[in-house]
């Protein structure tokens, strides 16, 4: 009895101290890396002072809208129908930027679901007015989310700004912003004639990279994201699918017209919108892989006579300065049917997303409403900002870059901008009551 | 209703009990009634060799239980009271049952003893554990593992119909680990105050001799015969690897009562019979598991789960990424980048494959298989598979456990 007694005692001192309990097992993440300081922003070592000089104002208007891209003809269109005097200035020789010579065809997120679950068309007012047009003269093709034809497009806006009476200037660029204090009284631009300045009540940044709200000196955030090149490609209904080794290559999606496709490139990520040494050099890379692609799809047997129909007139920037404006916009906003009471559109969906930890597909993606407040910029007065910079946080990006809430917000954007030219008041002060009845009166679908 | 004192605190702890064990999701209570058993805070205790802050519930009833003998078992066991009541229904002689030895105090002994080398191996007899199983049936799908799972309980019950008082006196390992304590406790009064006047059973050194060395060897040569390579699914974030983990979990579904996005499913036991009931992810109804979230690790009762910080989940593994690039939207010149953007752990990046065409690339050292991707992708681009490389419980307490 002694031994075991012995031996047993040996077993329990000996696990005892083969234990060594240890408290808390709980499994620490790695000390959070404090991220490298970004380095300073490289500033030309040279520089030189413009001297001082007089500029002729060639307009005095109510309205002035910077940008001929989706929401700036559509701000210039629904500015001018509600009565106010318009002048549009586009850099590039046709409106529709993106739209169209950015051959981002597809007019985005027409539909989505709304409480009842039900899926139904959003997007009416000046961009289903677009719409119609361009299904009137079969230069658009689905129902949802319609895919247009680019040449027609231009034609179609260019005939909509001359029925409205609007007063434009193709090939010149906002190249600075006219300020009063905090007040915006015009803007400067640029082209073959010189310097020039536009004067008005009201002035819309719809330049997309918020170049005029950055002029005035608002405060924004940039967000890199990816740049493409989009492309088209001619003869696809004279591919021989029967020749020896033919073998199905990727060739975009279907356009209005049967023999062409249109080509999206996602492009690479985290690429500078706004620096346009970046932006060249993805220019000349982008261009010679297309060329070497479509090259390579003709080596396929049956696809001989494809060709590179063109590229877009522009870079496809996907996103770049977002303004701080008096409301930001979120995800969850967009997800919950949030009401607001100075709502200037309904915009819908496109793509899938994580929500709450729950995937809601494109098509169970709810209706969302954009609040007037997104697109008043904090400091400035009397300027509005619409199109794809408008006030968002970043993981709305998907449904605000995109070519259906350009055109709500540029629709909302002008109707306010005419309001407030007409009741001598600022953009922020506007009735919002008054703002609602325009919209309406312009076919905005409101729920 | 005339109750007294004790069958008051009884019934009111069952209705708290059964509250907690029906598959409710109540965050970080979720399954707080397994916490409060000493006998799995022990093999838990001596298998890992670490504790966390939650085990002073455990820690609380043995105290209690030391200087009252059995005193969990009389007012909290919910288990208890249903064995007594069967008891009395059933109206059998107790003559039968008295001749049977205490087997529970041996396999207290001898599974904690397991525990310390490697194994632990009476835990799935904790009353609480046959409890929980018996309402984390209500979570599953029908399968022969719920079933087992499920039956425990009734099964318990019906024994006592004809052989009252058998569960509690001779076989709960709880209990018997009660009853060791208790036994201990007298022998200490013995030896160190020098009172002769208590008795003690004379077998104690026997009993702790037989039943630890047992233990001891068993544990060390039983993980050597379960290592065989078995079909590999998916665990939640945290867990031990392999067979250790299947030894120690008590099968009691807090993890899969708390999962916010319903993925920790009970496994079937199709792809490892010894795993039958343990929590298993499951990517089949798109949900994933969220990078705020570490519930599961909290409220596992045993350390099967080990509990993280939310900042430790990017080195968490619970799978990988598999890419079938053919049926990627990006392959189709399409808009679409919906995996990189919910990657929470920047393990997705879009670059280009051949010229403009771009496709998604997984960064596998940065992937904790989350299944985020695979959940919004609009097409079936995306799956998730399980972690290729199989650990073994010796590599455990270096790749899931750190020491502090």
């Amino acid at each position: 009895m002694k031994r075991r007694d012995f031996v047993t005692r040996i077993i329990v001192a000996g696990s005892a101290l083969s234990m060594g309990v240890s408290c808390g097992r709980k499994i620490e993440g790695d000390q959070q890396e404090t991220p490298a300081p970004l380095s300073e922003a490289t500033e030309p070592q040279r520089t030189i002072t413009e001297p001082a000089r007089e500029i002729p104002v060639i307009a005095e208007t109510d309205v002035l809208v910077i940008g001929g891209g989706p929401a700036g003809v559509a701000a210039a269109i629904a500015a001018s129908r509600a009565g106010a005097e318009t002048y549009l200035v586009e850099r590039y020789n046709h409106l529709g930027g993106l739209w169209t010579g950015g051959l981002v065809l597809p007019l985005l997120s027409t539909h989505a679901v709304d409480k009842q679950k039900r899926r139904k068309q959003v997007i009416y007012g000046l961009g289903g007015e677009m719409a119609q047009r361009l299904f009137d003269m079969e230069m658009a093709i689905h129902e949802v989310n319609p895919i247009i034809d680019p040449e027609a497009g231009k034609y179609i806006l260019d005939e909509m700004i001359v029925e409205s009476g609007v007063k434009m200037l193709y090939h010149s660029w906002g190249v600075n912003a006219i300020m009063e204090g905090n007040t915006i009284k015009g803007v400067f631009i640029e082209s073959k004639s010189g310097r020039q300045a536009v004067l008005a009540k009201v002035v819309i940044d719809c330049t997309g990279d918020g170049d005029v709200f950055h002029w005035a000196g608002d405060s924004y955030e940039t967000m890199n994201y990816h740049i493409g090149l989009v492309h088209r490609l001619g003869n696809i209904d004279r591919i021989d699918k029967n020749k020896p080794g033919y073998k199905k290559m990727p060739l975009g999606q279907p356009t209005p017209i049967p023999s062409v496709n249109w080509v999206n490139m996602h492009g690479l990520n985290d690429q500078d919108g706004i620096d346009m040494q970046n932006l060249s050099q993805l220019q000349l890379q982008y261009r010679k892989e297309i060329w070497e692609s479509v090259e390579r799809i003709k080596k396929v047997p049956g696809h001989e006579n494809v060709f590179l129909l063109d590229t877009a007139s522009q870079m496809g920037v996907r996103m770049s300065r977002i303004v701080e404006g008096e409301y930001k916009l979120t995800l969850e906003d967009t997800m919950t049917f949030k009401q607001f009471d100075d709502v200037i559109g309904i915009s819908g969906a496109w793509t899938s997303m994580l929500y709450k930890g729950n995937k809601v597909l494109a098509y169970e993606r709810p209706l969302w409403q954009i609040p007037y407040r997104s697109l008043l910029p904090k400091k400035t007065e009397n300027l509005l900002v619409a199109g794809r910079c408008f006030c968002f946080e970043q993981a709305l990006v998907e449904d605000t870059r995109i070519i259906g809430t350009c055109l709500i917000t540029g629709h909302g954007a002008g109707a306010a901008a005419a309001i407030a030219a007409n009741d001598r008041v600022t953009v922020r002060e506007i009735d919002r009551q008054k703002l609602r009845k325009t919209l309406e009166e312009q076919n905005v679908w409101f729920g | 209703m005339n109750l007294t004192k004790p069958k008051y605190i009884r019934r009111v702890s069952t209705v708290v009990a059964v509250l907690l064990a029906l598959p409710l999701q109540l965050g970080i209570f979720t399954g707080l009634y397994m916490w409060l058993s000493p006998f799995a805070m022990l093999n838990s205790l001596f298998l890992l060799k670490s504790m966390v802050w939650l085990n002073i519930l455990g820690w609380s009833i043995l105290l209690v239980s030391f200087f009252r003998n059995r005193w969990f078992c009389r007012y909290m066991c919910p288990v208890g009271l249903g064995c007594d009541s069967f008891s009395k229904w059933g109206k059998h002689s107790r003559a039968f049952v008295k001749k049977i030895p205490r087997l529970g105090r041996w396999l207290a002994l001898l599974s904690l003893a397991a525990a310390l080398t490697g194994i632990p191996f009476f835990i799935l007899l904790d009353p609480l554990s046959v409890f929980n199983g018996f309402f984390a049936a209500f979570a599953s799908d029908i399968s022969l593992a719920v079933i087992v799972s499920f039956i425990g309980l009734p099964v318990l019950l019906i024994i006592h119909l004809f052989l009252p008082g058998i569960w509690c006196g001779k076989l709960c390992p709880l209990g018997g680990l009660f009853d060791e304590l208790s036994t201990w406790r007298k022998w200490i009064a013995k030896t160190l105050l020098k009172k002769k006047n208590i008795s003690t059973e004379q077998n104690v050194g026997r009993r702790m001799f037989i039943a630890s060395g047992t233990g001891l060897l068993a544990g060390v040569f039983i993980p050597s015969l379960l290592h065989a390579e078995r079909k590999q699914f998916f665990r939640p974030p945290a867990s031990l690897r392999g067979n250790l983990f299947n030894t120690l979990c008590v099968r009691c579904g807090s993890c899969i009562k708390a999962c916010p996005s319903d993925i920790i499913i009970h496994h079937s036991g199709k792809k490892n019979l010894t795993a039958w009931m343990t929590p298993e992810i499951s990517f089949e109804n798109k949900g994933y598991c969220l990078e705020d979230c570490n519930l599961c690790g909290t409220v596992c009762p045993t350390g099967s789960i080990s509990p993280f910080t939310l900042n430790a989940k990017k080195k968490l593994f619970i799978g990988s990424i598999n890419i079938r690039l053919e049926d990627c939207l990006l392959s189709d010149f399409k808009e679409c980048d919906r995996c990189k953007s919910v990657c929470s752990y920047d393990a997705i990046q879009i670059v280009a494959s051949q010229n403009i065409m771009m496709k998604p690339l997984a960064d596998l050292n940065k992937c904790v298989g989350c299944g985020a991707c695979a959940a919004v992708c609009p097409t079936e681009t995306i799956s998730m598979i399980p972690l290729k490389k199989t650990t073994s419980s010796e590599e455990v307490s270096q790749n899931t456990y750190e020491f502090f």
